[in-house]
């Protein structure tokens, strides 16, 4: 059996970590075209308070298995080089990044096609829960669109 | 029958715990499980959630048996 890739990292993902990604490509001589998601916590102001951080929690086990599913639909209905998904758990401060998706192919029209797919489904399907910290400690629970 | 049922994000601080035994009578399905959850905690009424079965989201006249895993989830946020 494929072994799958754990898409969880703890805390924020390091904008050196997607640079190594990048790199790691290089000797993928196939591929003409990378994008790239980087999804960033946002100051948002919610009645006066400003959002501080988004501390993520999620069904772990539904989710790497969601995760599979979205990689796979994707693979089969896009010519896809390879595809790469990282998202984060725990404390994330505004300004930094909390989800990480990198999909490669030879040609560009097919990487901007698959990327917005495996975003919409992600954010859609996955069972992960934001909780928006304020600066007084006091929280509500973000909602996807 | 006892079934183990998990909690997350906003309902999890509802209920005030990850997970735990609910009885329920033998070939119960998904919608009495909810009703009871919903009598048990209040506050789940005004709430909008999902309940997954086995890591997938059912319909709720599907019956619920003691090796099913369930979870309560609330609206999703990731990304």
């Amino acid at each position: 059996m494929k072994k799958r890739k754990t898409v969880f990292i703890e805390g924020p993902i390091k904008p050196s970590f997607i640079a190594n990604s990048i790199e790691k490509h290089q000797i993928k001589t196939s591929i003409g075209a990378h994008d790239i998601f980087l999804g960033q916590v946002r100051a948002d102001e919610i009645e006066g308070n400003i959002v501080q951080a988004i501390e993520y929690s999620a069904y772990k086990d539904m989710a790497e298995e969601k995760f599979h599913e979205i990689r796979e639909a994707t693979f089969s209905k896009y010519d896809l080089t390879c595809m790469h998904i990282y998202h984060s758990l725990g404390k994330v401060k505004a300004g930094e990044i909390c989800l990480f998706v990198f999909v490669s192919a030879p040609h560009r029209r097919v990487a901007f096609e698959a990327l917005e797919f495996l975003v919409e489904e992600i954010k859609k399907d996955v069972p992960v829960f934001g909780k928006e910290i304020f600066e007084d400690e006091t929280h509500v629970w973000k909602v996807n669109n | 029958m006892e079934l183990k049922v998990l909690y997350f994000g906003m309902i999890a601080e509802i209920t005030n715990c990850q997970e735990e035994m609910i009885f329920l009578e033998q070939g119960s399905n998904v919608d009495q499980l909810e009703n009871l959850l919903k009598d048990k905690y209040r506050k789940l009424q005004d709430l909008s959630f999902k309940i997954a079965i086995d890591k997938e989201i059912k319909s709720n006249i599907v019956l619920l048996n003691t090796k099913n895993e369930i979870a309560l989830l609330p609206p999703f946020s990731g990304g």
